[in-house]
């Protein structure tokens, strides 16, 4: 039997045990006879003896926490509110914490996620434009096949190159007709990331080549939402794009990357990407590039791979490279799934952090507030024989106790309001479908409640009186006052008010963007305006000639609806979900050379009465008419950025562009107004719009209504499908809608940040309500001394007011100071705001001085309620 | 050296010590050692007991239950193999030790 085994033994018998020691003593003193009394304080001797099991330290904890536990309970009040304080601190910071471990720390859920990278080719700015254009995406440029098949066979630092793209095709099952997200990659592209199928297989070599099948796997969301999850759906037949499609297998729930997709096929399978066009071209770039650094290789290392072989094809095809060349990099998958989400998700816990600091801060006031009525009973305790150590261990079990609890209300709060954050942030990256309560979260939940409990205990239990007798000869109403305890708690109190004020701040700056952005005129006036889009089937509507005929049948279609002003076409409405479509061209007689570096713009196609309908003033030139049709020479409307940018010093109209290096000659017959067409906050950019008669690519239909634009959604749909039942229509929205959908991650930020600092400023407000409402208890007798003297009580109220505004001017004052050197943080979040706003920070300031003055002013009107006579008497 | 003081860490093993030859009860160890060092040693019995719980969680001695010459029930306390073990090695160290702080004194 080992000593281990003894010790337990010993514990779950130490009555019995203890009970022969006694006998044992009980004899040898017995025997001692005379000299009984060398025999020491027995009970004392027995208590040391029983320590000499080693049981000592649990049985204390035991002891403290039973303690603890009573006096908790019999303090429901203060146990309560701490609770909640403590509850709310953690459990935001559990939830924020469980995102940013999901998103950002978090290893990729792929073999070796590490060694992924996501590849750019970048071209070399122009002299002018880039700049202007203000969108860093502006001169990205996607990859050709014939770049990859190249990467491919001259690569040394890759084992795995893999193209993607994603296109919307329409997919028959012999159900109603739906659209899907359809992911294009090449044959290794599941292999590339690690990924096994939950059914069937995935693909392999033999379903990239151009005599293959068409095949299908599905995402796992897909296939349960619309298969309920039927294994029988591997070698089901659909119909896509005119040719049978067959179901070879289906993933297993994992994230998918780049982003989410309901069905993926192989390159050969999409239409436009097995066009001899894109196989052929290799200046058609149209897809994404993937890559698995072999063991070893860096970032670092493939990029200078891929380096080496861009300048040698760029040797090699000359025609189809830009003259400055193409700049290839990389950047770890990791890093750009969540580069966008990192600075918010990072402001946001350090925001919850803060939270976390002040409830500290505010417990351990009140706990400091409860010493003071405790500082008799701890007093006794320690004329009886407490050791010093022994108290401080008891109160900070009893902070850690109170913790605790507060962490585990706080784990519930968290796993009740994560699907909310989850949503939110799925805004910006895939990964947040990762995003769980796990072990880690677990323990740090765990690790934040000690530390808390340690934290707020501190203060308290290091506070205690060294001099007993004090204590002990002190009567309850002590009015003396306790300095010690006093600065403890205007500490406190001034970090109260300093860190409120900066939530309040990033709060603040938060809003003003929000407001900013919320006001800003986007060149459009969107005011009931329904839009939809409708994806017509390209397999079915063949040319130009197909697709104006239906458009126009659905635009007499819906004319014909009371109540509906006007119908127009566009290629995409303004601030919908998406990236400008941006393509090479010339400005004739501009040579491109010049520029040096590849010359872009959006373009966009719009029917002639989309300017009107959209409220897009036309600056100078003129509209689209129904003259400028399939036959009559094309023409192009540019925007006022456009028509800045390329012609600065003289007159656009009637200039010509190219977008096909010659082959299709565009006569600039008008300007239009800018239009914030891909993001509030994003500089409109450079767009040319072609006529819907000529380029009848305008799947987006608008429908000006006089009444609520969403009842005339049904309208809408019956007369799509009076024309074609197998058309599906999508993303049916209000322009409003749009506009407000697109400000939604500012919003939410805006609230979360608000919310943070809302709670803040109440538990601030209430901590200072607490040090003032003390303050006049400690000074009743002094206040009620001068009152007899005969003090105005005007004035006593104005010498108490005064003393905790000195509190809530220095809080303020460090809060200012930190704020300005920490606002910074904040600025990629913000929008047109400096993070040194004068305006916030004067505002803030106002609304915090006024809260904390009103907290400190209703308990210090108490002592206008001071009776001398009784204040004199309380001793 | 006051004479109900001793050497710190000494007890345990002159416990074990006088155990060598037989069970004892507690005050019967106190009073063995006691008579052992010619009435020098004391041994305090605030630090007996507490050192008797010791020895038996590390196993080196075991209580019995057996009657004492007052006729009362009492715990004997016998040393074990471990015990012994344990007294042979204290008993080494002790003496090198002893040696050790000899030497220094006679030299010095």
């Amino acid at each position: 039997m080992g000593e281990f085994f003894r010790r337990i033994y010993f514990f779950l018998n130490q009555r019995k045990l203890d009970r022969e020691l006694a006998q044992d003593m009980a004899v040898h003193r017995e025997m001692l006879g005379d000299d009984r009394k060398d025999f020491g304080n027995p009970t004392l001797l027995a208590e040391q003896s029983h320590e000499a099991l080693g049981w000592g330290w649990l049985e204390r904890l035991v002891q403290d926490l039973r303690y603890g536990f009573r006096i908790l309970v019999k303090n429901p009040g203060f146990t309560l509110i701490a609770m909640l304080a403590l509850g709310l601190g953690i459990g935001a910071n559990t939830a924020l914490f469980s995102v940013v471990y999901g998103v950002l720390i978090k290893p990729l859920p792929y073999t070796q996620g590490n060694q992924l990278v996501v590849l750019k080719q970048t071209a070399a700015a122009p002299m002018k434009g880039m700049q202007h254009n203000g969108m860093a995406s502006m001169n990205n440029v996607a990859f050709s096949a014939l770049d990859i098949t190249d990467y491919r066979k001259q690569t040394r630092a890759f084992s795995l190159l893999e193209e993607y793209h994603s296109m919307g095709f329409i997919l028959l099952d012999g159900q109603e007709p739906t659209r899907v997200t359809t992911g294009v990659v090449s044959a290794h592209f599941f292999d590339m990331l690690g990924i096994k199928p939950l059914y069937g297989r995935l693909f392999n070599d033999g379903d990239e080549t151009k005599e293959s099948d068409a095949v299908l796997v599905l995402s796992y969301p897909y296939w349960k939402n619309h298969y309920g999850g039927d294994p029988s759906i591997i070698g089901r037949h659909f119909r896509m794009n005119d040719r049978v499609h067959t179901v070879i297998g289906v993933l297993p729930p994992v994230p998918q990357y780049p982003r989410e997709n309901d069905v993926y096929m192989t390159t050969v399978a999409c239409p436009f990407r097995s066009s001899p066009m894109m196989a052929e071209h290799r200046d058609h770039r149209m897809v994404e590039l993937f890559g698995r650094l072999k063991p070893g290789e860096t970032v670092e290392s493939g990029t200078s791979d891929l380096g080496v072989i861009v300048s040698r094809l760029e040797k090699t095809y000359p025609e189809s490279y830009p003259p400055q060349g193409l700049n290839v990099s990389m950047e770890s998958l990791r890093t750009r799934l969540t580069e966008d989400v990192r600075p918010m998700l990072l402001i946001l816990l350090a925001t919850a952090g803060l939270v976390l600091l002040i409830a500290c801060a505010n417990v351990a006031n009140l706990a400091l507030a409860r010493m003071m009525r405790r500082e008799q009973e701890l007093a006794v305790r320690a004329a009886l024989g407490a050791s010093r150590g022994r108290l401080v261990r008891q109160l900070l079990t009893e902070s850690t106790l109170l913790s605790v609890g507060g962490g585990l209300l706080g784990l519930i709060l968290a796993s009740q309001c994560l699907a909310l954050l989850v949503t939110f942030v799925s805004r910006f990256t895939t990964r947040a479908a990762e995003v769980n309560i796990s072990l880690p979260v677990l323990l740090f939940t765990l690790t934040l409640s000690l530390l808390t409990g340690l934290i707020f205990g501190a203060a308290p239990a290091f506070s205690q009186r060294t001099n007993l007798v004090n204590s002990l000869k002190e009567g309850n109403n002590s009015a003396t006052i306790k300095t010690d305890g006093n600065r403890i708690r205007n500490l406190l109190a001034v970090g109260q008010v300093a860190i409120s004020f900066i939530l309040l701040i990033g709060a603040g700056l938060m809003i003003r963007s929000f407001v900013k952005l919320q006001q800003l005129d986007a060149g459009y006036n969107g005011d009931h305006i329904l839009a939809a889009n409708i994806p017509l089937n390209f397999s079915k509507y063949k040319n130009n000639q197909d697709n104006l005929l239906f458009f126009d049948s659905l635009k007499q279609k819906l004319q014909a609806t009371p109540g509906v002003l006007g119908v127009a076409f566009d290629s995409g409405a303004p601030l919908a979900p998406g990236s400008p479509m941006n393509q090479d061209f010339q400005v004739e007689g501009q040579p491109n050379t010049d520029r040096d570096g590849m010359q872009q713009t959006s373009f966009e196609v719009a029917s002639s009465n989309a300017f009107r309908l959209l409220g897009i003033p036309v600056l100078s030139g003129r509209n689209f008419t129904d003259q400028d049709k399939d036959q009559a020479p094309p023409v192009a409307i540019v925007n006022r950025t456009f028509a800045r940018h390329y012609f600065p010093n003289e007159d656009p109209l009637n200039k010509r562009i190219t977008p096909d290096k010659g082959k299709t000659m565009l006569t600039i017959v008008g300007v239009v107004g800018d239009v914030k067409q891909f993001g509030l906050d994003k500089d409109p950019v450079d767009t040319v719009y072609l006529s819907m008669a000529q380029f009848s690519m305008a799947y987006t239909v608008l429908i000006k209504t006089a009444g609520d634009p969403l009842n005339y959604a049904s309208q809408l749909r019956k007369a799509v499908f009076s024309i074609d039942k197998d058309q599906p229509i999508t993303d049916v929205k209000t322009l409003d809608e749009l506009r407000g959908d697109s400000l939604a991650a500012t919003r939410i930020t805006s609230i979360l940040l608000a919310l943070f600092a809302a709670l803040a400023l109440i538990i601030a407000a209430t901590g200072l309500s607490g040090v003032t409402a003390l303050l006049v208890s400690q000074r009743t007798r002094e206040i009620g001394i001068r009152l007899a003297l005969g003090a105005q009580r005007g004035e006593v109220l104005a010498m108490v007011v005064k003393q905790s505004m000195r509190v809530i001017l220095i809080g303020l004052g460090v809060g200012i100071v930190v704020a300005l050197l920490v606002s910074r943080v904040m600025s990629k979040l913000l929008f047109d705001t400096p993070p040194t706003d004068p305006a916030t920070f004067a505002g803030v300031a106002l609304v915090l001085l006024c809260v904390a003055l009103v907290a400190s002013y209703v308990p210090a009107r108490r002592v206008t309620r001071v009776n001398p006579l009784i204040a004199l008497r309380a001793e | 050296m006051a004479k109900n003081e001793m050497l710190p860490g000494t007890l345990g093993m002159l416990v074990l010590r006088v155990l060598q030859p037989g069970a004892l009860h507690g005050y019967a160890i106190a009073q063995r050692i006691h008579t052992l060092s010619n009435d020098l040693l004391q041994v305090e019995e605030g630090s007996l007991y507490p050192a008797l719980q010791r020895m038996l969680i590390k196993g080196w001695v075991r209580a019995e239950w057996g009657i004492s010459e007052t006729n009362r029930k009492v715990r004997f306390y016998k040393l074990t193999a471990a015990g012994r073990k344990q007294l042979q090695s204290e008993m080494t160290d002790f003496g090198r030790v002893l040696q050790g702080i000899h030497a220094v004194l006679n030299k010095a």
